[in-house]
C-alpha cells in the first residue's frame, strides 16, 4: 500500500454528488458543446466534469481540458480525462477516469501518483477488484436504459447498483439512463451520487438542470 | 538509451499480432520497435507492450509507444514517438524525466528545430516517398529533405514512409541514422526476410 496514504487523502475529499460526461462528439475548434457546459455551470455548483473524447487526438483534447480547466475552477468543479492519465496530469486535472478495458490501475496509480482515479465497473466482482486495486471512486451502469451508451448490455437496475454499492467501502456514481427524478432512487440504493450525459447535453439550461437534481440529491 | 549508429525500426501495423511481428523483426535483426495500433483498447496495447518490452531488452533493442505516454509510463517503455497531433513533445518530456528516449515525427526544418528545443532524442522525418500505409494528404518529402533538417538539427533522423528494400539504401546515403517501416515488413510474407534485407541495404 505504497500509496494508501495517498489513497486516504483523496477519499476524505468529499466529491461532488453529480458527474457530467461529456457527450463525445467534440470538434477540432476545441470550443463545442464541452466549453459551453463548463461556462454555464452556477458558480456555487461543483460537479465532476469528465471529458471523454475518443475522437481527439491527444494534442487537441490537452488543449481542450486546458481550455476548460479554469472554467470549471470557477466553480469548484473538477476535470477527469476518460482513460489519459498522461493528458490528466499535462492538463492539471483532478483525476482520471479508466473505462473498463484500460490498462492496469496499478500502473496508472504508481506512474501518476498525483491523479485521483476512477474505474467504470459492470459487476460486483470488477467493483471489488477495483476497489481493492486503490481506485477512488466507481461509475456503475447502465443502471436504467439509456440511448447514449449502448453496448455495455441490458440495463443492470436497481437492485444490482445497491449490491455493488454494498460491496464497496468507495464511492459509487450511477451511470446510465439517470434522470432527476430516479436520481434519489439510486441514492437509496447506497450510490454517492449519479453521472449522466444526456441529461446534461442542452447547455443553456445547465444550470436548471443541476438544481432539480440538487433537489433530490443530499448536499 | 544510445541509439544505434544505423538502425531498422519496424512499426507494429493494424493486423499483424504486435508480439509476433515484434518477435520476427526481432529475429531479423531489428534494433528498434514501435507499438503503434490506433483502434486498440488500452489494455490490449499495455499487455502487447510490457511483453514486446520485455522481448526487446533480451534482443538489445529499444522499445518505443506511439502516441500513448501514460501506458510508456505505466510499463516504464524504453521511449515514447509522438506525431505533431500527439501530446506536445515538451509536454511529454516533462512527464518522462531526461532518461526516457523520445522521438518526435517532423515534415520540415521548423518542425525539427521545435522538437529538438522541446527534449527531443530523435526525429522521425517523413514521409518520405508515397505511403499505403497511412493517409497523407501532403505530397512526399523526397529524400532530399534529409539533408537540410540534418544541417539544421543535431539529432539523429529516423527516415519514415514508403521505405523499402529498393530505396532503403538511398535514403541512408541522404543522411538518415534509421529508417522506420510499416508495411515493408508487417505486410511482408515473411517479416524476418524483409527486416534481414532492409538491414543488409542499410549497411551496403
Amino acid at each position: 500500500m505504497k500509496f494508501g496514504h495517498r489513497n486516504m487523502k483523496r477519499t476524505q475529499q468529499k466529491l461532488p454528488r453529480l458527474m457530467i460526461v461529456s457527450n463525445g462528439r467534440e470538434h477540432l475548434d476545441a470550443r463545442g458543446l464541452a466549453e459551453r457546459q463548463a461556462r454555464a455551470l452556477p458558480e456555487s455548483e461543483s460537479v465532476l466534469f469528465q471529458l471523454r473524447e475518443k475522437g481527439l487526438e491527444a494534442g487537441l483534447l490537452l488543449e481542450l481540458a486546458h481550455s476548460l480547466k479554469p472554467l470549471l475552477d470557477a466553480s469548484g468543479s473538477k476535470l477527469l480525462i476518460n482513460e489519459r492519465a498522461d493528458i490528466a496530469l499535462a492538463a492539471g486535472a483532478y483525476g482520471v477516469h479508466l473505462p473498463e478495458n484500460s490498462l492496469p490501475s496499478s500502473g496508472i496509480r504508481k506512474a501518476f501518483p498525483e491523479l485521483a482515479t476512477g474505474k467504470s465497473v459492470h459487476s460486483v466482482g470488477a467493483a471489488v477488484d477495483a476497489m481493492k486495486s486503490g481506485i477512488d471512486y466507481l461509475l456503475f451502469g447502465p443502471v436504467f436504459a439509456t440511448p447514449s451508451k449502448e453496448g455495455f448490455g441490458a440495463p443492470q437496475g436497481l437492485d444490482e447498483l445497491g449490491k455493488v454499492c454494498r460491496s464497496v467501502s468507495i464511492p459509487v456514481f450511477a451511470v446510465g439512463g439517470i434522470t432527476p427524478e430516479k436520481s434519489f432512487a439510486c441514492l437509496e440504493q447506497g450510490a454517492w451520487g449519479i453521472a449522466a450525459m444526456g441529461a446534461f447535453l442542452d447547455a443553456e439550461s445547465l444550470g436548471k438542470t443541476i438544481s432539480t437534481f440538487r433537489s433530490y440529491l443530499p448536499s | 538509451m544510445k541509439l544505434p549508429r544505423r538502425f531498422l525500426c519496424v512499426i507494429t501495423d493494424e493486423n499483424r499480432c504486435p508480439v509476433e511481428l515484434a518477435r520476427m523483426a526481432l529475429e531479423g535483426g531489428a534494433r528498434m520497435l514501435q507499438l503503434r495500433r490506433k483502434n486498440a483498447s488500452g489494455n490490449e496495447l499495455f499487455s502487447w507492450a510490457i511483453r514486446i518490452q520485455e522481448l526487446c531488452r533480451q534482443n538489445d533493442a529499444i522499445f518505443v509507444v506511439n502516441d500513448r505516454v501514460d501506458i510508456a509510463m505505466a510499463m516504464q517503455a524504453d521511449g515514447v514517438h509522438l506525431g505533431q497531433e500527439d501530446l506536445p513533445a515538451a509536454t511529454a518530456r516533462a512527464m518522462l524525466g531526461p532518461e526516457v528516449l523520445l522521438g518526435v515525427s517532423v515534415s520540415n526544418v521548423e518542425e525539427a528545430r521545435r522538437a529538438h528545443a522541446d527534449g527531443a532524442d530523435y526525429l522521425g522525418l517523413g514521409h518520405i516517398f508515397p505511403t499505403v500505409s497511412k493517409e497523407k494528404p501532403d505530397p512526399p518529402l523526397g529524400i532530399a529533405m534529409i539533408e537540410p533538417v540534418r544541417k539544421a538539427v543535431d539529432l539523429p533522423i529516423v527516415a519514415i514512409g514508403g521505405i523499402d528494400a529498393d530505396n532503403a539504401s538511398e535514403v541512408i546515403r541522404a543522411g538518415a541514422s534509421g529508417l522506420a517501416v510499416i508495411s515493408a515488413v508487417a505486410s511482408a510474407e515473411n517479416p524476418i526476410d524483409a527486416t534481414r534485407e532492409l538491414i543488409r541495404k542499410i549497411w551496403l
